[in-house]
């Protein structure tokens, strides 16, 4: 009796666990890698671009799907998201659907505005879930590079009004002489 | 000598050798000036990248010489009248096609020194950048018609009215319309509307050039609809200064 007991326990957690591992297992899933074009040791000003995969891995459509990119600057004491504002006008892909076993290629192309190291991510999620899934991250580093030069700046902004002022003076003297 | 230059000799010559003139120019010059400092000291702005600063001072330059065109032509005509010297030109035998060239290379040369005051400036915040023998030619081409669009509109207003104040409120104003979609930020500017006013609007359409350009290196392809707008924007402020211009107020 006592067996049988036992092999019952053993049937049910077996059926629980493949239970929750089913239901654990996520309905899509995403792949991130960076362009073989980009550049190995980028500086601010050059482009970047990500290819991101999303396979829908269940066994239903999924419909309304939403797909965005994420920039997170992981600077010592900066932490903080990036507003893509500047950075990239392919913030995200909307309303895409998705067959079973279908995938989705997007391109992320990026402008790097700032130097830094930053971190970056895709997430997706679609209308009828309440699930956000993410990619694995990609870490780059930006080099910073000089955007104005004060040495080339200050003589131009102080040299031309004094070359008005100069004219303005010269124009009087010569009315006075006349 | 040709009538047309004498007045065009003439109107630079108040605009560019005058103690006004040079009053202005200095203005630029400390505008622009100004401008850049702003931009290297503010370290907030080290999130832009030379190309962005570069078509910042584009569209500054731009906007200051639509402003100078639209204060000149506001004075060309009710300027004279206000001043009592309209009859006087209007009985001296020049055609009125000629006064207005006149008066149009006058205000093309006040442009030009701006556009060569400002030269400097852009070399200044943008050589260590991209793009910008594309900025300094593409302000000169989409700038020219636009303030010469700017100040034919200006003339039109000031010739129908004959009243300076009068000319330069309406004038600034269709200015400052013109500017609104830059003031209203990308979001609205992508509706519908938002896109109607950028399709018909000079103004926007050579900032969004400088954009095209400057920025994204688009080519000379990408921008030609919005070179015939900027074209259609300077045959429209030409015509519609021609008719008032050939019946201008006087009494």
């Amino acid at each position: 009796m006592k067996t049988w007991k036992r092999l019952l326990a053993a049937v049910l957690m077996t059926f629980w666990f493949v239970s929750v591992s089913e239901a654990a297992q996520p309905p899509v899933s995403l792949m991130l890698q960076p362009d073989n074009s980009n550049p190995a040791a980028p500086m601010m000003g050059d482009h970047l671009r990500f290819w991101s995969t999303i396979t829908n891995t269940g066994s239903s459509t999924i419909d309304g799907l939403v797909a965005w990119i994420s920039l997170v600057e992981i600077d010592p004491g900066n932490e903080q998201p990036v507003d893509l504002e500047d950075w990239s006008a392919q913030k995200a892909v909307t309303g895409a659907r998705l067959r079973p076993g279908a995938h989705l290629m997007t391109a992320w192309p990026m402008r790097l505005i700032k130097g830094g190291d930053y971190r970056v991510v895709v997430s997706v999620t679609d209308r009828g879930g309440r699930q956000v899934y993410t990619s694995p991250t990609i870490q780059f580093h930006v080099r910073q590079k000089p955007v104005l030069q004060v040495g080339r700046v200050l003589p131009v902004a102080a040299g031309i009004p004094v070359f008005f002022i100069g004219m303005m003076v010269f124009t009087r003297r010569r009315r006075r002489r006349a | 000598m040709n009538p047309i230059l004498t007045i065009a000799r003439n109107e630079s010559t108040q605009m560019l050798m005058s103690r006004r003139g040079l009053a202005w120019l200095l203005t630029f010059s400390g505008l622009l000036s100004a401008f850049s400092v702003l931009l290297v000291s503010n370290t907030e702005l080290s999130l832009l990248d030379n190309a962005q600063v570069l078509y910042m001072m584009t569209g500054t330059v731009l906007a200051a010489g639509a402003l100078v065109a639209a204060i000149l032509g506001s004075d060309a005509y009710a300027g004279e009248k206000e001043r009592g010297t309209l009859i006087p030109l209007l009985c001296a035998p020049i055609a009125p096609d000629a006064l207005l060239a006149g008066k149009a290379i006058g205000l093309l040369a006040a442009w030009g020194v701006m556009f060569m005051t400002s030269i400097p400036y852009l070399w200044a915040v943008g050589a260590s950048g991209q793009n910008l023998g594309a900025a300094v030619c593409y302000l000169a081409l989409f700038g020219t018609p636009v303030v010469l669009g700017f100040g034919y509109l200006a003339m039109a207003v000031s010739s129908r009215t004959g009243s300076v104040i009068t000319s330069l409120l309406t004038t600034i104003t269709l200015l400052m319309l013109a500017a609104s979609p830059l003031l209203i930020g990308p979001g609205l500017r992508g509706t519908a509307i938002g896109r109607a006013l950028d399709a018909i609007n000079p103004l926007a359409g050579a900032l969004n050039t400088f954009d095209s350009v400057i920025i994204d290196s688009d080519p000379f392809t990408a921008q030609t609809t919005r070179l015939i707008l900027v074209a259609v924007w300077l045959v429209i402020g030409l015509l519609a200064a021609r008719r008032s211009a050939s019946q201008p107020v006087f009494q």
